[in-house]
């Protein structure tokens, strides 16, 4: 039980909370407007969690993110733009009920639903976490590299694009972590003689650029997204708990399909917001009523997106392999501030562990209240011009840059990674992959050396030992899978035209 | 910047031919088989494949697919993208472009400075007003200073015009 206070006492102070409030406004602010990402919001913060204290720049992480994730569904139900890539799935749905004539309805299950889907991966992370932490003390080299590889192998799956770009993408990032000297024999590996290099890529200007600054040269070419007329709000929760009470069904599957793709390393809420939406549609008792502006699938998919967020949160605590692209920011920061991921942490600094879930609650309750001034004020948020938001996110990126090292070459890397997000998006191909190859590549590197210095170059032992196997056969799935899909709708398609 | 698969395939043969090569070429641990070289040869051997299959347009059916998909969710509006001349592509390059123009004068110039030029050629390169681009350009370079370097202790450069305070 001390450990609880302990947790309390550590999130019960000035500076944490006040971090919390100011990134939960922050997130909901960056979430809310068309183009800018959650995973965006989040990595323009590391510089400023530098110098705070270790669950103070935690909680800031958790709470940008999770505010983010939400109110990037108020673009999408107002304009019919999501604000995040996670909201995409289920756009329609929302801007269908404001056509409606509902808005609040809409606004109202996104934020009251994606607070309960918060919460509900939040307590899969608290009772998921400590007995896979027990378990994962046995694993060895072998285990991790299958873990690290499958993460890789999600990441790839859950990009909407072909299967092979995104594994192009992920042998990029991992070619990019090659770079440097921290490699087996410590000897300069593709620097080209370039001392800045051999300290390799870092990853969060690399993230900065892919995803920052990309989006800002995407938007120099594409029109400026429609202005929102005002519009005065009536009760936004009136409703929600008869909603709660009809839909427990829909609720109860999209968190748990949430949380599950969550817990998967590599794959995040943008997939748990895909998944949940068809699956909802699928299994409803009513799916002609999908698209109309039905509740279902937007409680549904609202909720799995949020409760994904949490339950991501325990393949980065426990491997430091992330979930998805947000919370391999956060195995940054965690790094940066002592907590080094792993199972020990919850053996060792069981308090923070505890203070980390305490952080999530508060934050999803918050999301309640902040969410709705956030809805109420989004007509005057959101008719900001780009002009004046982007420039701003120019200056940040290069300053927020410089401040993770106080090296100028981290710009550089931002500059170069904006180009080369820009070029791959353009072209299909997934930067979300690259960069997680990019953030994984030593891990991966370093547990294939080990096991195959332990092997003496045999392979075997990859497949002998239990976990291993069972991790080897799910990776190997996840690589079969497209062509299973792509086999299975074959047929079909041959058949009305024959 | 939109190439045909071939091209971009093409350039992922070369890019992992190439890595293989160089990681071919790193000198071994003495007395093990297994250094800094066995990974950047599977990566780069990946990358061979993965670039033949895209050059033959394998797997371009899902991309379809999920276009689609994308397009069927959101607004056609914005989300379409038209074909933009190349004048007109290069607008692209300022926001990186304003980045090395920050690696390069920063030290010299002062951040002040420099931030006021990168958010006026911002603005003005979206397309915004006098009205809207000097306010800002006088504004947001004090508030990120004042943020990162008096709270956060980032030594921004003082160069030509220190700040004040």
């Amino acid at each position: 039980m001390s450990t609880v206070t302990e947790a309390f006492a550590l999130v019960l102070q000035t500076d944490v909370l006040l971090a919390i409030l100011l990134a939960s406004i922050y997130g909901l602010v960056v979430g809310s407007l068309p183009g800018l990402s959650a995973t965006m919001a989040t990595a323009l913060l590391v510089p400023v969690t530098f110098y705070l204290s270790p669950i103070a720049a935690v909680a800031t992480i958790i709470a940008a993110s999770a505010m983010a994730i939400f109110s990037g569904d108020i673009p999408g139900a107002l304009l019919r733009i999501p604000g995040t890539p996670a909201s995409a799935a289920y756009t329609d749905e929302a801007y269908a009920m404001t056509r409606k004539g509902q808005p609040e309805l809409a606004l109202g299950i996104c934020v009251w639903f994606s607070a309960l889907g918060g919460i509900a991966g939040t307590l899969s992370l608290m009772i998921l976490a400590p007995p896979l932490a027990e378990m994962a003390l046995s694993f060895s080299t072998y285990e991790y590299f299958w873990l690290a590889f499958l993460g890789l192998m999600c990441a790839t799956l859950v990009a909407r694009s072909s299967p092979v770009k995104a594994i192009a993408s992920m042998l990029l990032g991992l070619l990019v972590s090659c770079i440097g000297i921290e490699n087996p024999a410590g000897t300069p590996r593709f620097t080209f003689g370039v001392t800045d290099l051999l300290g390799g890529i870092e990853p969060i200007p690399a993230l900065v650029g892919v995803f920052a600054v990309s989006e800002v040269m995407r938007a120099m070419l594409n029109p400026e997204p429609p202005k929102l007329p005002y519009r005065r709000f009536g009760s936004i929760l009136k409703g929600q708990l008869e909603l709660t009470r009809t839909y427990v069904k829909p609720q109860v599957r999209g968190n748990t399909v949430g949380i599950i793709i969550g817990v998967l390393p590599g794959a995040g809420a943008d997939m748990a917001a895909w998944v949940s939406y068809s699956m909802s549609k699928r299994l409803s008792k009513e799916p002609e009523k999908f698209g109309t502006g039905h509740p279902e699938g937007l409680i549904e998919a609202g909720a799995s997106n949020n409760a994904s967020l949490a339950s991501g949160w325990v393949p980065s605590l426990l491997f430091g392999i992330p979930g998805d692209t947000i919370t391999a920011i956060a195995i940054g920061v965690l790094y940066m501030k002592g907590l080094n991921p792993g199972p020990t942490l919850f053996t060792e600094r069981a308090s923070s562990m505890y203070a980390l879930y305490i952080i999530f609650i508060i934050a999803n309750i918050l999301m309640i209240p902040l969410g709705i001034a956030m809805i109420r004020v989004a007509s005057l948020v959101l008719r900001a011009p780009r002009a004046s938001v982007m420039p701003i996110i120019v200056l940040l990126c290069a300053v927020g840059a410089f401040a993770t090292g106080n090296n100028l070459f981290a710009v550089l890397t931002v500059a170069a990674f904006g180009v080369i997000g820009y070029v791959m998006e353009r072209n299909g191909y997934p930067v979300a992959a690259m960069v997680l190859g990019i953030v994984m590549g030593t891990m991966v590197e370093q547990n294939l050396v080990t096991s195959l210095i332990k092997s003496d170059g045999n392979i075997l032992p990859f497949f002998s030992r239990p976990v291993a196997a069972v991790l080897a056969a799910m990776t190997i799935a996840a690589l079969l899978w497209p062509i299973g899909v792509r086999l299975r709708s074959w047929r079909p398609r041959s058949a009305p035209s024959a | 910047m939109q190439l045909s698969d071939r091209y971009t395939g093409l350039f992922l043969i070369a890019l992992g031919g190439v890595a293989a090569y160089g990681g071919s070429r790193l000198p071994p641990v003495p007395g093990q088989q297994i250094g800094p070289n066995v990974f950047p040869m599977v990566v780069g051997a990946g990358l061979v494949l993965c670039g033949a299959l895209i050059a033959l347009g394998i797997g371009r059916g899902f991309e379809d697919e999920a276009e689609a998909d994308l397009a069927a969710h959101s607004a056609p509006e914005f989300e379409q993208r038209q074909a933009i001349g190349w004048g007109r592509g290069l607008m692209a390059l300022v926001p990186p472009a304003l980045l090395l123009f920050y690696v390069f004068a920063v030290d010299r110039l002062g951040f002040l400075l420099t931030a006021a030029v990168i958010v006026l050629t911002a603005a003005f390169a979206l397309g915004a007003r006098l009205r809207l681009a000097v306010p800002l350009a006088l504004g947001a370079p004090v508030f990120v200073h004042l943020v990162f370097s008096k709270l956060l202790r980032v030594p921004l450069p003082p160069g030509l015009l220190p700040a004040p305070w």
